[in-house]
C-alpha cells in the first residue's frame, strides 16, 4: 500500500513536457540547438549522446537553472520558460548528488515538503514512505557523508521523488557508481518508475543503459537531436549514420547502388559486386539510389576460405577482441574495408589466426540503408 | 628521518630561530612581571608576586573587560559587513566587478597601520569628513564625538580587520557546491531560502574561523586603540603602554602584557572549542 502510495497525481494520456524550438548559445558557440520533443505523460525518455552534445544544458532549461536562448518549455499545459526554478515543481537528481552535506538523510529528504510548507506531521508521513520505498530505513539520522555512493544515490531519489514533481530529471545519476552497483541501480530505477509513473527525463551517454531503461530514447548530437525512437526501432532503423555508429556496433559499408533485377533486390558495391538481399527491403531501397548499408557485426558470418556462395567475400583477419561470451574479430577485405564480425565462444581466435584469410558472409536482411549524405 | 631528507634542518632553521627568540622574549617578560618596581629607575627589584596582587582592581579588570568587548563587537561587526562584499566578490558575473572588488578589499591591507589609522581620525575629527558632510547637508549643528569614542575604536579596528575576514569568507563561499544551491532551490527554496538554508550554514567554518581570527586579532591591537581612543578607551595593550613608557613600571607593563597573552590564548581556546562544537554538529567539513 505505502509503494502505491506516490503515484503521479495525473497519469493520465497526454503530454507532460512540450519542448518547441528550444536554443541555446554560449556567445558564439551553440549549446542547443532547436530541439523540439514532446514527452507523454508518464514517459520514461532518455538523452542520449556523446559528451559536450548538450545533455545538461537541454535539461538545465526544464530545470530552469539555463536561460534558453529562444523557444519554449511547457510543463503540464503550463508554460514555464520565464518561471524561477523554485516555482517549477520538477524533481532532479544531479550528477554529483549534491545532497546538503550539513544535514542527515531525513532532513534532505524533508528539505522540499518542508520549502512548501507542509504540516509535520504530513512531512514525517511522507518521508517514512519515500524512505521505505528507496529502502533507506535505518540511515535516516546518518549524515550523508558516512553513506556509501549507492545509498547516497537512493537519498537524491528519494529526495527528488518525495515533493511528487510534474517531471523527474536525472542527470547521468549512474555515472559515478561501479559497475555492479549501477546495473542494480538500473533495475531499482526502472522499478521507481513503474511504482511511481513519474515522467521521467534521464542522461546519459552509455547507450546500453538508455537501451535497457528507456521508453524513448533522443539520441543527441552537438547540440541537435538526431533521432527519437524506442530502443528497438533505434537499433534496427538508425535514421542517420551517426545514430547508427553511435549505438553498438556496426559496419559501415562503402556507398553503393540499389538494383533489382528477375524480383531480385541486390546492393551493388563498386569493386565488390553485388550483394543480395533475401527480401526486398523495406525502407531506404529504390532501383538505381546510391546507398550507404550499415551491417551489425551479428550479421555478418564467417565462413571457411574458399567456400562460395552469395554475398560471400574474403578477407584477411586482422585482429580478435575476446570479449568472453563472443569474439569479435576484425577483417580487411579489399574494396570494402575494415568488416567486424561477431561469433559466439572464442574458436576463431584459433581456426583463423590473426593474417589468416577468411570468407565473410552477409545476411543483409537486417541491413540499415542510409542516403550516401547522411 | 633526518638522513632521508638532508635538507631538513636547513629548512627548519628559521622557523627554529624565530621559536626559540620568541619563548626567550616571552620568559623575559615572565621574569619582569614577578620583579619588585624601584620608583625612579629603570633597573628592578626582586621577587615578589605584588604585581599580580595589583591587577586585582576595578580599573584593571575594566580594562580587561573592555577589550574583550571591543574585540567582540569588532568580529560580529566585521563578519556582517564584510559577508556581502565576499560574496560579491565570489559570485559577481562580471570579470571586471570581481577584480574590483577584490583591489578594494585586499589593498588596505598594504598600507600601515598608522597611516589607516590617521585616514580615521581625519575622517572621525571634530573638523573631520563626516562632520563636516553632516553638516553641510543641515542634518546638525554641533559636531558629533566621533573621535575619542568606543565607536570611533570598533569602526576603525572593523575596517582594519575586513581584509582578513572577506578572504577567509570568500574562501568559505567559494568552496560551496552550486550544485546543492541548485538542488535547493530545485525543491522549492526561494532565492533567500536557499542563502538561509544551504549556502549560509556551508560558509559556517569560514565565518568561525573569521570570527576567531579578527577576535584574536582585535585583542592585541595597539595603535587604532591609542590614537582613536585617545587614552579614553583603553585596551590592555594600551594599558601595558602606559604603565611601561609614561609610569616607567616595567614589572608592572610585564604582568599586562602577560595576563593580556593569557586573556588572549585562553579566549581562543575558548572559541575553538565553541566552533569545534559547532562545526561537529553541522558536519560541514
Ligand atoms: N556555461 C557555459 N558557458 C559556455 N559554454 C557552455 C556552458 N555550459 C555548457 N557549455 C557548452 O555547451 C555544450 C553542451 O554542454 P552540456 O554540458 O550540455 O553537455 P553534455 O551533453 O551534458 O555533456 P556531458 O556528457 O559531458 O555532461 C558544450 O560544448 C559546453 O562546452
Ligand atoms: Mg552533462
Amino acid at each position: 500500500m505505502t509503494e502505491t502510495a506516490i503515484i503521479h497525481p495525473s497519469k493520465e494520456a497526454g503530454s507532460a513536457v512540450d519542448i518547441v524550438r528550444v536554443r541555446k548559445d554560449f556567445g558564439s558557440a551553440v549549446g542547443v540547438a532547436d530541439v523540439s520533443l514532446t514527452i507523454r505523460n508518464g514517459e520514461f525518455v532518455t538523452l542520449l549522446g556523446p559528451s559536450g552534445c548538450g545533455k545538461s544544458t537541454l535539461l538545465g532549461m526544464i530545470a530552469g537553472f539555463v536561460t534558453p536562448t529562444a523557444g519554449k518549455i511547457v510543463v503540464d499545459g503550463a508554460d514555464i520558460t520565464d518561471l524561477e526554478p523554485y516555482r517549477r515543481d520538477i524533481g532532479m537528481v544531479f550528477q554529483s548528488y549534491a545532497l546538503f552535506p550539513h544535514m542527515n538523510v531525513h532532513d534532505n529528504i524533508a528539505f522540499g515538503l518542508r520549502m512548501r510548507k507542509l504540516p509535520a506531521a504530513q512531512v514525517e508521513k511522507e518521508v517514512a514512505r519515500a524512505i521505505a520505498m528507496m529502502k533507506l530505513e535505518g540511515f535516516e539520522a546518518r549524515r550523508v557523508r558516512q553513506l556509501s555512493g549507492g545509498q547516497q544515490q537512493r537519498v537524491a531519489l528519494a529526495r527528488a521523488i518525495v515533493i511528487r514533481p510534474k517531471v523527474l530529471l536525472l542527470d547521468e545519476p549512474l555515472s559515478a557508481l561501479d559497475k555492479n552497483l549501477r546495473a542494480q541501480m538500473q533495475v531499482e530505477l526502472s522499478e521507481l518508475h513503474r511504482k511511481t509513473g513519474l515522467t521521467t527525463i534521464f542522461v546519459t551517454h552509455d547507450q546500453g543503459e538508455a537501451l535497457s531503461l528507456s521508453d524513448r530514447i533522443v539520441v543527441m548530437n552537438k547540440g541537435a537531436v538526431q533521432q527519437v525512437a524506442a530502443p528497438i526501432e533505434l537499433y534496427r532503423q538508425p535514421a542517420n549514420g551517426f545514430v547508427a555508429s553511435f549505438i553498438g556496433e556496426i559496419n559501415a559499408l562503402p556507398p553503393g547502388r540499389c538494383e533489382l533485377k528477375d524480383g531480385t533486390a541486390s546492393l551493388v558495391l563498386p569493386g565488390v559486386g553485388p550483394l543480395v538481399f533475401p527480401t526486398a527491403p523495406a525502407t531506404g531501397f529504390a532501383p538505381g539510389r546510391q546507398v550507404r548499408a550499415f551491417l551489425r557485426p551479428e550479421h555478418v558470418r564467417p565462413v571457411l576460405a574458399g567456400e562460395a556462395g552469395p554475398n560471400v567475400v574474403t578477407g584477411k583477419v586482422e585482429a580478435h577482441i575476446y570479449q568472453g561470451s563472443h569474439t569479435i574479430t576484425r577483417v580487411v577485405v579489399e574494396g570494402i574495408g575494415l568488416v567486424e564480425t561477431r561469433v559466439t565462444g572464442a574458436e576463431i581466435v584459433a581456426s583463423a589466426p590473426v593474417g589468416a584469410s577468411l570468407g565473410l558472409a552477409f545476411d543483409l536482411s537486417e541491413a540499415v540503408l542510409l542516403d550516401t549524405a547522411d | 628521518m633526518i638522513q632521508k631528507r638532508p635538507f631538513f634542518i636547513t629548512f627548519l632553521a628559521p622557523a627554529v630561530l624565530t621559536a626559540v627568540i620568541l619563548a626567550a622574549a616571552i620568559f623575559e617578560v615572565l621574569q619582569y612581571s614577578v620583579r619588585e618596581f624601584v620608583p625612579g629607575s629603570l633597573n628592578v627589584g626582586g621577587l615578589t608576586l605584588e604585581n599580580f596582587a595589583r591587577i586585582n582592581r576595578p580599573i584593571y579588570w575594566w580594562v580587561l573587560a573592555d577589550t574583550f568587548f571591543i574585540s567582540l563587537l569588532t568580529a560580529v561587526f566585521s563578519l556582517l559587513a564584510s559577508y556581502p562584499v565576499a560574496y560579491a566578490l565570489v559570485r559577481a558575473k562580471k570579470d571586471w566587478v570581481r577584480s574590483a572588488l577584490v583591489s578594494l578589499s585586499i589593498t588596505p591591507l598594504f598600507t600601515g597601520e598608522i597611516v589607516r589609522t590617521f585616514s580615521w581620525m581625519l575622517t572621525l575629527g571634530t573638523d573631520g569628513f563626516i562632520n563636516s558632510m553632516l553638516r553641510k547637508l543641515g542634518l546638525i549643528d554641533m559636531p558629533i564625538q566621533l573621535m575619542y569614542t568606543r565607536f570611533g575604536v570598533v569602526v576603525a579596528l572593523v575596517q582594519f580587520s575586513m581584509p582578513v575576514m572577506i578572504i577567509l569568507l570568500a574562501t568559505a563561499i567559494a568552496h560551496v557546491d552550486r550544485d546543492c544551491e541548485r538542488a535547493a532551490a530545485n525543491l522549492g527554496a526561494s532565492p533567500s531560502a536557499v542563502f538561509w538554508r544551504v549556502t549560509l550554514p556551508l560558509t559556517l567554518p569560514g565565518i568561525l574561523s573569521g570570527i576567531v581570527v579578527v577576535f584574536a586579532w582585535t585583542m592585541s591591537a595597539f595603535s587604532t586603540p591609542q590614537l582613536i581612543g585617545g587614552g579614553k578607551i583603553l585596551m590592555i595593550s594600551n594599558l601595558a603602554y602606559l604603565q611601561g613608557f609614561s609610569v616607567l613600571n616595567l614589572p608592572f607593563a610585564a604582568t599586562l602584557s602577560l595576563i593580556a597573552l593569557v586573556c588572549a590564548l585562553g579566549s581562543l581556546a575558548l572559541m575553538k572549542t565553541i566552533t569545534g562544537r559547532i562545526e561537529r554538529r553541522l558536519a560541514v567539513n
